[in-house]
């Protein structure tokens, strides 16, 4: 048995812990050991989510590196881990982005900052150690093969993700930006938190039939290989149930409209950094989760839901993107379209075609570098002017030429400009839909229309024409800023051109699931795919 | 039904008693009130119109009270042993002691505190 | 017991009295917790004032982990398991559960007494340490003797005998075997709990408010239980819980004398509700609730910690014992109500917090949402269900008593400041506390990675293992709207500005911090890894008959 797994989850909480616990302290000395150490540990977690993949084989067996503890012996609870393509992708997307988030958010936490909410003593180590406290429960999330461990750590992540959310403003807060980033942080923990408890009624309400059939286990594998040979028979109704469940709690992480009025709030009034997290980590383990856990579990109850899910997504869609053209705030901006796409991604999941699940799978990946880098920058931008305001931008591209230059490479990112990483992803997605459902892969196409239309507005009304005032004098990206954007701008500029070591390691687990849930691509030679979409195994 | 019809009838003559009692008086009896008739009968302490804080209840009527009944209750568990002596034999005995002595503690309790003594 | 004995023998044809044997060993953790409280009654007696805290205090500490020793011992030579068995002539069962519960029982009373002793939170008057207790608790509230009493630094140790014997009272309770017995030890733990909250040393007159709401609620609880009794004997023909089972399934042979009425489904159905009322009031259900949040708010908050905790933890011991040996037999009669009391309960405790103000009351409030959440473990009625209500009770019970010594150390000048404003910005105040509180109230909230969230888990899947499903729901629901309002302080304690003359926390000493600390371990404890105690509650889930 091989460690790496539980390695890689155990080092950031360690990391949490020993950052947590470094001696209190104002002087700057101290700050810095404090950020070098939680960077280490994030960096150290890079490297070993690194080795998961590239020890993982993409040919080999569905879980790979797996590890097993038994935990609760009583309910059947093992803290397996094991590691598939889409988990070992979204592991090493998790963390290549923490120690930038780290990097990003280097002074959010420093005194100087706006005037915090968090105790100040101690803010810089709270706000390092919750960051790394985040990593853990995420890692442990995509890689649990346990439902039960899965859902312990989806459900806890959600206690220092309020406390990021809550403690830790940017300075462009109003004067009562304190009440809105604790009324954001409610609203965060609140949905999420109801989503999670009807999550816990399915989870028992699964163990009590697969227990009732002789299969008292929590072991994902255990299951859907109990379900897929149909050794266990979930009756439709009582699947139904239970896929709601599961699907409701995964829809308010993701978020799908319309559970997603938290986004926005949560994401406006954080940090950049800590919105970076909500969106590009977080949410995706929603995703995520829906990919493995509903479709897995309950694959004739998604074959039921998907066409109304699918409806839904295409709203989000659609909504998300309208809603983006019209704020006036830059965060509230970026959620908006993050919206948008976890519509796309949604609809690639349910779309039930292998390339829509790729799809679906690449589109976390990529929306999650290039939207860390379109967040970013923006967080420089508004740190330097102290507004989220669009209205207050004006012709930075002539004083901060970098800053608008990598701000312009992720804005074109969301937009799906052909060339760079999210282009692939939903290229694949549309056409996936589109084999299965046309009207609907039409609609969506024109999403990508929206997308032009606010991420082009936002980089005119902001970079181009004449220098305003307030914007004169602009100091462009620092050695520090650089380094975290230099990474994401050459990764959405690989995955666009080479998405290869990607799919390579995605296919596998997608074609798997598909044949769990008795899905094969509908033949192109039959365009009306309508009539096979209906069709229930 | 015919084991209840004894409760019941005693359960009627009772009502009709008190019910009886208090009318008869009230149509016979001779009525003339004062201050003192006028005050809700509480036995043994004065009525309390008094603000909080204002004044104590006696307190000794109360301790005079608890004391009877926890010697009234030992006498009731000692009746019933002293008849079947014979059959509880060394048991009964040793139980009988460990239950006067339970009491005693507190009556030691209440002699120690000053509960006895009545200024 | 010797009253029981003289019914049973009225049905007899014999006349004299059997000497009665009783196993004394197995009774131990009950009599050593007794010994001690009539020795603390001694000492109280003929010790000079200023020797009594600190004897109190060793007397109640020996008395208390003597008993504890007791119940490991007699868990150890098995008598949970294979030597389960009844005593004193079958009305005590020593069992799993009995045995389970006791012990928690003793834990729960051996921290609690450590915060009554705690002498750091007062300021001292005239160079004398005092607690939470009522300098003389006779004296009336602002009068001259009250000053009085408090000038010479009085204190009132009795609360340490009280204790005793409320805790003797709860460990009878849940190893009852019939309805006297059961009622005895319902007055024993009940009595000495009215004068505990009569002696809070602040605000003496919402104090003594409290103890009157509840020794008149609780008074009228009991005359319920009793009345129940009454008919169930009628019923039946014994009060044993075993006897009155067989009597429900029509395996038992009528009594002579009692003809008439034994087998009369009214008798049993109206002597098991009321019977069910007088337990319900204890462990505090809605709609048997109304005193829980004025008698957790007045009373003082040490005791408030170890009622909330020792108390419902016997009453739920009572209410199992009763519906799993005694009336197993009609339990699709009584289901049905116990769903509709589990739903209302688990409904208007969550959904009353919210409003609260005060975190005693919102506490109050927690505690009767969680007296829902252990009934659906209760209307399992399988052993999944008897497990997940001892494991539930284990974990409740440290996390109430940690978070009740945690408001006892945030205090302004007039005492504890429980009014929540007060406890704006206390996470930047003192940051530790906060976050403990904070761990408290996610483990009540059922957050994964806490005691509170493994109990939840546990209960709700026996619920729902034992055809409860739409309870699981309602709980679920329900645990969303409790969440509201532990977020709620968690955000007044992180996210708000402290008053300017907001309360300071008090440095408490040893006694209260390992209260707090064994709380905190506890509470991560069965979070991270429960399978121990899971194992130990499953163990224990046998009931003896």
């Amino acid at each position: 048995m091989s460690y790496l797994l539980s390695a890689t989850c155990a080092v950031p909480a360690v990391g949490a812990v020993v950052t947590a616990a470094l001696p209190a302290g104002t002087g700057e000395a101290r700050r810095r050991t404090t950020k070098a150490v939680a960077l280490g540990f994030s960096v150290a977690t890079l490297g070993l989510a690194a080795a998961i993949a590239a020890s993982f084989q993409p040919g080999g067996a569905r879980y790979q590196l797996t590890e097993s503890y038994s935990w609760i012996r009583s309910f059947g609870i093992d803290f397996s881990l094991g590691a598939d393509g889409i988990g070992t992708v979204l592991a090493l997307l998790t963390a290549v982005l923490v120690p930038l988030v780290m990097l990003a958010g280097w002074h959010d936490a420093d005194p100087s900052a706006p005037e915090g909410t968090f105790e100040s003593k101690r803010r810089t180590q709270g706000f390092f150690a919750l960051i790394l406290a985040v990593e853990a429960m995420v890692l442990v999330s995509f890689l649990a093969t346990d439902v039960f461990v899965f859902y312990v750590f989806f459900e806890a992540m959600l206690i220092p993700m309020y406390f990021l959310i809550g403690g830790f403003g940017d300075r462009a807060g109003g004067p009562d930006s304190a009440r809105q980033r604790s009324y954001a942080a409610v609203k965060f923990l609140l949905y999420n938190l109801l989503g999670g408890l009807v999550m816990l009624a399915a989870v028992i309400g699964l163990y009590v039939v697969a227990s009732d059939q002789g299969l008292a286990t929590f072991s994902l594998p255990a299951l859907t290989d109990a379900i897929s040979s149909g050794k266990l028979v979930i009756d439709p109704t009582a699947q139904r149930a239970l896929f709601l469940g599961f699907f409701f709690a995964f829809a308010v992480k993701a978020p799908l409209w319309p559970l997603h009025t938290w986004l926005p709030k949560a994401m406006g009034e954080s940090t950049a950094g800590t919105a970076v997290l909500i969106t590009a980590v977080v949410d995706k383990v929603g995703t995520f989760a829906m990919l493995r856990f509903c479709l897995g579990l309950f694959p004739d109850a998604s074959k039921t839901f998907a066409p109304a899910i699918l409806v839904l997504s295409l709203i989000g869609i659609v909504y998300g993107a309208l809603v983006a053209i019209g704020q006036k705030d830059i965060k509230r901006l970026v959620a908006y379209a993050s919206i948008s796409h976890f519509g796309f991604i949604i609809m690639g999941i349910f779309a039930m075609t292998s390339q829509g699940q790729s799809g679906a799978t690449l589109y976390m990946v990529n929306h999650g570098i290039s939207t860390a880098a379109w967040m970013l920058v923006a967080g420089f931008l508004i740190s330097r002017r102290g507004s989220r305001l669009i209205a207050d931008y004006g012709g930075v591209q002539k004083v901060a030429p970098v800053l608008a230059g990598t701000f312009l490479i992720g804005g074109l990112a969301t937009l799906s400009l052909p060339g760079l990483a999210p282009f692939v992803s939903e290229f694949l997605v549309l056409v996936g839909t589109f084999t299965r459902y046309p009207v609907i892969g039409i609609i969506a196409t024109f999403g990508i229309v929206l997308a032009a239309l606010y991420s082009l507005m936002l980089y005119q009304r902001t970079m181009t024409g004449p220098v305003k005032a307030s914007v004169t004098g602009m100091p462009d990206l620092k050695a520090r800023e650089l380094a975290v954007v230099a990474p994401l701008v050459a990764l959405t500029v690989l995955l666009g051109v080479y998405p290869q070591p990607l799919t390579r390691m995605v296919d596998p687990a997608v074609n798997d699931t598909l044949s769990q849930i008795h899905r094969t691509d509908p033949a192109p030679a039959h365009p009306v795919a309508a009539t096979t979409g209906g069709e229930q195994k | 039904m015919n084991a209840y019809a004894p409760i019941l009838v005693l359960g009627a003559i009772a009502a009709a008693f008190a019910v009886g009692s208090v009318v008869m008086a009230s149509l016979t009896g001779p009525k003339r009130y004062n201050r003192a008739k006028l005050e809700a009968y509480e036995c043994g302490i004065e009525p309390t119109p008094q603000p909080v804080g204002g004044g104590r209840f006696p307190i000794k009527y109360y301790l005079t009270a608890m004391l009877f009944i926890v010697f009234d209750i030992e006498i009731v568990f000692l009746y019933p042993w002293a008849v079947s002596f014979d059959a509880l034999g060394i048991f009964g005995l040793v139980e009988m002691l460990l239950f006067i002595a339970t009491v005693f503690v507190a009556y030691a309790y209440v002699w120690r505190r000053g509960g006895l003594e009545w200024d | 017991m010797i009253a029981t004995h003289a019914l049973a023998a009225a049905g007899g044809n014999s006349p004299s009295i059997p000497a009665p044997h009783i196993e004394y060993g197995q009774l131990s953790p009950m009599l050593v917790v007794f010994g001690a409280a009539l020795v603390g009654i001694l000492a109280e007696a003929f010790l000079p004032r200023r020797l009594r805290a600190a004897t109190q205090l060793g007397i109640s500490l020996a008395g208390l982990v003597g008993g504890f020793v007791a119940v490991v011992v007699l868990a150890a030579q098995g008598h949970a398991s294979t030597r389960a068995g009844l005593l004193a002539m079958g009305s005590v069962a020593i069992d799993g559960p009995a045995l389970f519960l006791q012990g928690v029982i003793l834990l729960t009373a051996v921290l609690a007494v450590l915060t009554y002793a705690e002498g750091r939170l007062e300021p001292r008057i005239n160079g004398h340490r005092i607690d939470a207790f009522a300098a003389q608790a006779a004296a009336v509230p602002g009068g001259e003797q009250e000053r009085e009493a408090t000038r010479e630094g009085l204190r009132t140790t009795e609360i340490y005998p009280l204790t005793l014997f409320a805790v003797g009272g709860m460990l009878l309770f849940p190893a009852s075997n019939d309805l006297l017995t059961m009622f005895v030890a319902l007055e024993v733990l009940s009595l000495p709990l009215y004068l505990m909250c009569a002696i809070a040393r602040r605000r003496r007159l919402l104090s003594q408010e409290a103890a009157v709401k509840y020794f008149l609620l609780g008074a009228f609880a009991s005359a319920f239980f009793l009345f129940g009794t009454a008919l169930l004997y009628g019923y039946a023909g014994s009060l044993r819980l075993g006897e009155i089972a067989d009597v429900v399934s029509g395996v038992a042979p009528v009594t002579p004398a009692l003809a008439v009425t034994t087998q009369n489904d009214a008798l049993l159905l109206i002597g098991l509700a009321m019977v069910s009322v007088g337990l319900l009031f204890k462990v505090g259900a809605v709609p048997f609730h109304s005193w829980t949040p004025d008698v957790y708010q007045g009373a003082p908050t040490p005791v408030t910690g170890f009622m909330a905790a020792a108390t419902k933890t016997a009453a739920f011991g009572a209410l199992l014992r009763l519906f799993y040996v005694a009336f197993p037999g009609i339990r699709w009669d009584w289901r049905p109500v116990m769903w509709g009391v589990a739903i209302l309960t688990m409904v208007v405790g969550s959904i009353l917090a919210v409003t609260q103000q005060d975190v005693k009351r919102l506490l109050a409030y927690s505690s009767i949402a969680h007296a829902g959440f252990i009934l659906t473990g209760l209307i399992a009625t399988d052993r999944r269900g008897v497990a997940a209500v001892l494991f539930y009770l284990l974990a409740y019970s440290f996390v109430t008593l940690g978070a009740f010594a945690v408001v006892t150390l945030v205090r302004d000048s007039k005492g504890e400041a429980t009014h929540l404003s007060s406890w704006a910005g206390l996470g930047r105040r003192s940051p530790l506390l906060a976050a403990v509180f904070a761990l408290f109230l996610l483990a009540f909230a059922g957050i994964p990675l806490t005691s509170g969230f493994t109990g939840k888990f546990a209960v709700f899947q026996a619920a729902a293992g034992g055809g409860a499903a739409p309870l699981v729901i309602v709980g679920v629901l329900s645990s969303a709207i409790a969440a509201f309002f532990y977020i709620r302080v968690i955000v007044l304690m992180f996210f708000s500005d402290p008053q300017p003359s907001g309360p300071a926390v008090a440095v408490p000493s040893a006694l209260t911090a390992t209260t707090i600390a064994f709380g905190v371990l506890v509470t991560l404890g069965l979070g991270l890894l429960p399978q121990y105690f899971l194992d130990l509650a499953t163990k224990a889930s046998i009931f003896i008959r």
